[in-house]
């Protein structure tokens, strides 16, 4: 791992509008990343850890405060620009996979790379090794509905993979799946922050997801309460 | 890639997933305009069908008409009528007509009798049969006319006249032809007769009601007369095709309606429904303005599948039409415009390329409305499905 902090958050605060008063999600948290952190997010519902992920991940924009991603200021972003920093720098992963039910496994993975104009061919070289890694390249011309919770989660991480982001943003991943489908993906997710060196950040409450995490940042009523380095517990 | 690359090659992609959804409202467009192109082909063909029938038949070049003769007034019979120095010169046929009766069968049947040069070419009326026949008084009828007195080639029936003194006579004159023509004006109820026979029996030497042009005619103004040209003539007919559009564009603009209304319903519940897909979208990368492009273009792209699938049976239904025609009772012949025993559809590029941007046009636009909606979603509430 080195030292270039890819995600800096300082200050930042978040509050939506309920009713006539305001509900603070997010207060005055400040944190770090490191390029190829492998770091969760966690605590009980509400406690703001989705809020943070879709701030660092540019959906969303902080009240107060600065989100500071790969150099760039996520409030003083255009759509345009938020758009680019998702396309080339930043992968999602959903809790329900959120795949496209219309396309088949290889053709969403390939979304981001068409996003991206590249070449046909250069789109299928990705995508399958992209699936390779996953372990489904077998799979490429099944639709989504033909898969089963596991098989769909490592489509959704091969098409968050597939562009080689600095970042992965990964929202209750193991939410949907059995125990010997959560450590599968996990130990896969492992594997892909060794060997590529992206960033994976969770948000979680699930015991499996804290295993498997070089750090942990507890958050409480959007409050960050402890921010724990944890030795190597599991191996890959 | 361009947005609206990018939005084509994926609304493809969306809509041929979606499977029968896509091909309940394609086929729906396809419909409306195979139908819009049916029926105003039906209506050029008629029209043109229509006029040059008209032309052919009784209109010629333009009609020089007395100018005590009023076509819409029979009693403007008895004197509008003239002279006409060098008429033949002038390029024109000379028509004469009187009001008579007939007896068939010992009923009376008010009818015009109509004297017309035998040598004339500028109506496809057979003439050349009064010319050829040895009767006394020979005439030519139409098939309806034939129809309606029960009587054919050969036959005779009383006929009886007033001379230009107004005193009636009456004699038998023989039916030397019949013939078929679309225009019913030159049929029902017209006698047609040597102009000079009906000069000798009427005493009005060289008189003419009205003279119709030929194609070399070249007007001036000639006192007493005066001239109809061939658009004035053809007016009724302009006319009664126009109402038929404007009749028939209600009921293929229902149709469009009810099929651009299945679009705008599709949109608005894609919008919503697959709120999720848009969220899903937006964080991999795509901008706002791409989704919307999206979801226009995945909208609009039913009237293209539309033109694509009513091309596959509209083309050969046209085709089919427009070589064998479309055959009309006889009841809807004698309303009083040119109607062929068949008509035969015109499908103008101009007709089917203007439906087509009618068609596409249209279901943009009720594709973008909807879709608008996007521009203004929070992606995060558009991924937890949130967006009443």
């Amino acid at each position: 791992m080195n030292s270039e902090i890819i995600i800096s958050l300082e200050h930042v605060t978040k509050r939506y509008k309920v009713g006539d008063g305001d509900f603070t999600a997010l207060s005055d948290i400040n944190l770090q990343f490191k390029k190829g952190e492998f770091a969760g997010l966690v605590g009980p519902s509400g406690s703001g850890k989705t809020t943070l992920l879709n701030i660092i991940g540019s959906l969303d924009s902080p009240t107060e405060g600065k989100a500071i991603v790969m150099g760039k200021n996520i409030s003083a972003l255009s759509h345009k620009e938020s758009a680019m920093l998702r396309n080339y720098h930043i992968g999602f992963i959903f809790q329900v996979y959120n795949l496209m039910p219309v396309y088949t496994v290889f053709e969403n993975v390939e979304f981001s790379l068409i996003l991206q104009n590249k070449s046909a061919a250069e789109r299928k070289k990705a995508v399958m090794e992209s699936l390779d890694w996953v372990g489904i390249a077998d799979m490429a011309n099944k639709k989504p509905s033909k898969l089963s919770g596991g098989e769909g989660q490592r489509v959704a991480i091969a098409r968050a993979m597939v562009k080689r982001p600095d970042i992965l943003l990964a929202d209750e991943p193991t939410a949907n799946l059995d125990a010997k489908n959560a450590h599968a993906i996990l130990q896969t997710m492992k594997a892909l922050n060794k060997e590529l060196n992206t960033t994976f950040l969770f948000s979680t409450h699930d015991e499996k997801v804290m295993g498997y995490l070089d750090r942990m940042i507890h958050l409480e009523d959007g409050k960050i309460r402890e921010d724990e380095i944890i030795p190597h517990k599991l191996s890959v | 890639m361009t947005t609206i690359k990018l939005a084509f090659q994926l609304a493809y992609k969306n809509l041929m997933g979606a499977g029968l959804r896509t091909w309940l409202t394609v086929g729906v467009l396809s419909f409306a305009f195979v139908v819009i192109i049916f029926y105003n082909g039906l209506l050029d063909g008629w029209n043109q069908q229509a006029k040059k029938d008209s032309i052919e038949w009784e209109f010629g070049n333009g009609q020089l008409l007395n100018e005590n003769y009023d076509p819409f007034d029979a009693f403007s019979l008895q004197d509008g009528h003239g002279i006409l120095p060098d008429a033949g010169e002038k390029n024109l046929v000379p028509v004469l007509i009187r009001q008579a009766s007939i007896y068939p069968e010992g009923r009376m049947l008010s009818i015009s009798l109509k004297g017309i040069d035998t040598n004339q070419a500028t109506l496809k009326l057979p003439t050349y049969l009064l010319k050829e026949s040895t009767a006394e008084r020979p005439v030519i009828i139409g098939n309806r006319m034939a129809a309606s007195i029960n009587m054919k080639k050969g036959d005779e029936v009383l006929l009886r006249w007033r001379d230009k003194n107004g005193s009636f006579d009456a004699a038998n004159v023989t039916i030397v032809g019949v013939f078929d023509s679309d225009v019913s004006m030159v049929d029902n109820g017209q006698l047609w007769m040597p102009i000079g026979k009906l000069w000798e029996m009427t005493g009005l030497e060289n008189h003419a009601t009205l003279y119709v042009a030929n194609k070399d005619y070249k007007h001036e103004s000639i006192a007493g007369w005066e001239f109809k040209s061939l658009d004035l003539l053809l007016k009724d007919i302009n006319d009664i095709i126009s109402m038929k559009k404007v009749s028939g564009s209600i009921m293929y603009l229902l149709l469009l309606a009810i099929a651009l209304l299945a679009i705008f319903d599709t949109q608005v519940l894609s919008v919503f429904r697959r709120q999720r897909e848009i969220g899903t979208y937006i964080s991999l990368g795509m901008t706002r303005i791409q989704v919307v492009a999206l979801f226009t273009v995945e909208g609009s792209m039913n009237s293209l599948l539309a033109t694509i699938v009513g091309c596959l049976y509209g083309v050969p239904l046209f085709i089919y039409l427009a070589t064998t025609g479309i055959a009309v009772p006889q009841a809807t012949q004698d309303m009083g415009l040119a109607i062929a025993d068949k008509i035969f559809p015109v499908f103008g590029a101009g007709l089917i390329l203007s439906t087509i941007a009618l068609i596409v046009l249209s279901s943009t636009i009720v594709s973008f409305l909807p879709s608008l909606k996007i521009a203004k979603m929070n992606p995060v509430d558009a991924l937890k499905g949130k967006i009443q």
